[in-house]
């Protein structure tokens, strides 16, 4: 059974108390802890000791996705806090000023494919020039993302041939023209078939789609869907 | 025929020697003074919905003194009245810094949307100027500037379409790709398109620019018809796709061959030109003519006088123009140096026969 669950910040944004409520009791084995914003960092790192994460199988943490460079230090200060728990540490390529700096985090720095609005981290050959400078990273496969660079899926399948190994944790949700993390639309659900049969069945899932509490567990029956793999062999030629 | 300067030079060296890199490196310094240019006028003029495209002689390396400026404003997102006034204030600052404007056909120096590029192939609505910008998008074309998204998902999305309506990729035995037979036929439909209308602009035009546009056709046009036809040939040769070639799924399949044609088109018609040559075990003294027949025409071009006397010719002197005749040898030439590619190559002449012909 795949690992599957939800980022508290598309739950409820800062609220990672209330986003937690909101998945009592929901088929949910697996939790990313968002600290979006840079002034959501502090408080959540500080609270951590406080949370009952014992119904998850599997935690990450999401680190800001932008901070400003004077608050690297602190920010990695607090991120190796993280560490020390052995989560993985979900990063956007773009939030770090200082690579070498962020190789303090061993493999749970995992870096995260970007959306089209991002300057780098977008394709396997941008991921490729990433890892070079952090090699012990492990990588977050946001799908939506990639959907959103090559409709096609054919960049998703690139960057799935190159770092299967390195997958430590999927991303899931549909993610619109303004780059906004949506429910699962038909649209999207057909493109992550393109490649489901990439994705190791093992790694955990999180989903970022933006639903209501009422919402999950249907919103976690669309991703499993979007992520069977059909046993269809390749057609052949007449 | 001067113009290469090594004999046990491979095909790759051939294309990238004498006349031919000094106009592939004049097209890329153009290409970053466009960028520069436009970046200063219009700063901002491509975004993740947007790109700047060129064609022609500028994206296929060849760029002369007297090239004209094809160009297209893509977009590919929502509607927005203020792409019509960018691509409006892109053909100010480009006719203000003195480059030649696009041909009259309106085909380029405006916009162009996604949707009919990737929806419209084939059918009522597959208009002349539509298929010449989806088929030159994919076999000479290159974004200008550092925001090229728009770009690349269009032609990942064009390639995809062409994939899709094929269904069946792979050979019986699934040990090799088929030619993407609905690509491949677009390419040479899109071939027969630009000779046919070759002649409707010698009578709309009343025998104008005769010269220069049979010059083309027989050498830079025919030259983007060839490497259409290797790409799709590649399908099949490739031993490289081989052997990514695996038994999971029918997606997967399409997009690996998506991800080769891509990576194919990358290269300008002289480079899949030369990369196929030597793959194919095509013999060096025929990559030698083919190149130096290309560098001729290129130094034709770039010959200011030879150039106006072709933009000036009309066909009824063709047989006595010293320039034209000129033209004539070196086309003679190249077609002759294609011939031996398709037609007397083992690998490539089967399925020259299977399907460019019939």
């Amino acid at each position: 059974m795949r690992r599957i669950g939800f980022s508290t910040g598309a739950l409820a944004r800062n609220d990672f108390r209330r986003a937690l409520q909101m998945l009592t009791g929901k088929n949910v084995s697996a939790v990313e802890l968002s600290a979006l914003r840079q002034d959501e960092l502090i408080p959540l790192v500080e609270q951590l000791d406080q949370l009952d994460l014992s119904p998850f199988k599997y935690v990450s943490f999401h680190a800001p996705s932008a901070m400003e460079q004077s608050f690297e230090p602190l920010a990695l200060e607090l991120l190796l806090q993280v560490a020390v728990r052995k989560w993985p540490i979900i990063v956007h390529p773009n939030a770090m000023y200082n690579p070498s700096e962020w190789r303090r985090l061993g493999n749970c720095l995992c870096i995260e494919n970007m959306d089209k609005r991002k300057p780098i981290g977008q394709t396997a050959k941008d991921l490729a020039e990433i890892f070079e400078t952090v090699p012990d990273a492990s990588f977050c496969f946001d799908i939506g993302h990639a959907r959103q660079v090559d409709p096609t899926m054919s960049e998703a399948s690139a960057i799935l041939h190159r770092f299967r190994d390195r997958i430590r944790q999927l991303h899931v949700s549909e993610v619109n023209t303004q780059s906004k993390h949506d429910p699962l639309s038909f649209e999207s659900i057909l493109a992550f078939h393109k490649v489901s049969h990439l994705v190791p069945a093992d790694v955990p899932v999180i989903l970022e789609s933006k639903v209501q509490e009422s919402e999950i567990n249907g919103e976690i029956e669309s991703a499993l869907n979007a992520l069977r793999v059909d046993n269809v062999l390749a057609l052949t030629g007449d | 025929m001067p113009g290469t300067e090594s004999t046990g030079a491979t095909s790759a060296d051939l294309a990238h020697s004498g006349l031919l890199r000094t106009c592939r490196e004049a097209a890329l310094k153009t290409r970053e003074k466009l960028d520069q240019l436009l970046s200063k006028e219009i700063p901002g003029y491509t975004s993740e919905d947007t790109s700047l495209v060129v064609f022609g002689s500028l994206a296929r390396g060849e760029w002369t003194s007297g090239s004209d400026l094809d160009w297209t404003y893509l977009i590919d997102g929502g509607a927005n009245s203020d792409h019509l006034v960018i691509a409006q204030n892109i053909n100010e600052v480009l006719e203000k810094a003195g480059f030649q404007r696009p041909g009259p056909t309106e085909t380029f120096g405006n916009m162009a949307f996604s949707h009919d590029l990737v929806h419209q192939i084939g059918g009522q609505n597959d208009t002349n100027k539509n298929t010449t910008q989806r088929i030159l998008l994919l076999l000479e074309s290159r974004a200008i500037g550092k925001r090229t998204d728009a770009y690349e998902r269009v032609i990942r999305g064009v390639i995809n379409r062409y994939l899709e309506e094929d269904n069946h990729l792979l050979t019986h035995d699934s040990k090799r790709y088929r030619v993407p037979r609905f690509l491949l036929n677009d390419i040479v439909r899109f071939w027969r398109t630009m000779a046919v209308d070759f002649a409707s602009k010698q009578r709309d035009r009343a025998g104008k620019g005769w010269g220069l546009r049979n010059a083309k056709l027989r050498m830079s046009r025919k030259l983007i018809f060839a490497s259409g036809l290797l790409v799709c040939f590649s399908a099949y040769l490739d031993p490289d796709l081989q052997t990514k070639i695996s038994t999971d799924q029918k997606d997967g399949i399409k997009l690996t061959l998506l991800q080769h044609i891509r990576d194919c088109v990358r290269l300008t018609p002289l480079e899949i030109l030369a990369k196929s040559m030597e793959r194919y075990g095509v013999s060096q003294s025929i990559a030698k003519t083919l190149f130096d027949a290309y560098t001729e025409f290129l130094k034709l071009l770039s010959d200011d006088k030879s150039r106006t006397a072709l933009e000036n010719l009309r066909s009824s002197d063709s047989r006595t123009d010293p320039t034209f005749r000129q033209i004539r040898e070196i086309s003679t030439v190249f077609e002759g140096a294609l011939d031996h590619i398709f037609f007397k190559n083992k690998l490539i002449e089967p399925l020259t026969r299977k399907y460019g012909v019939f």
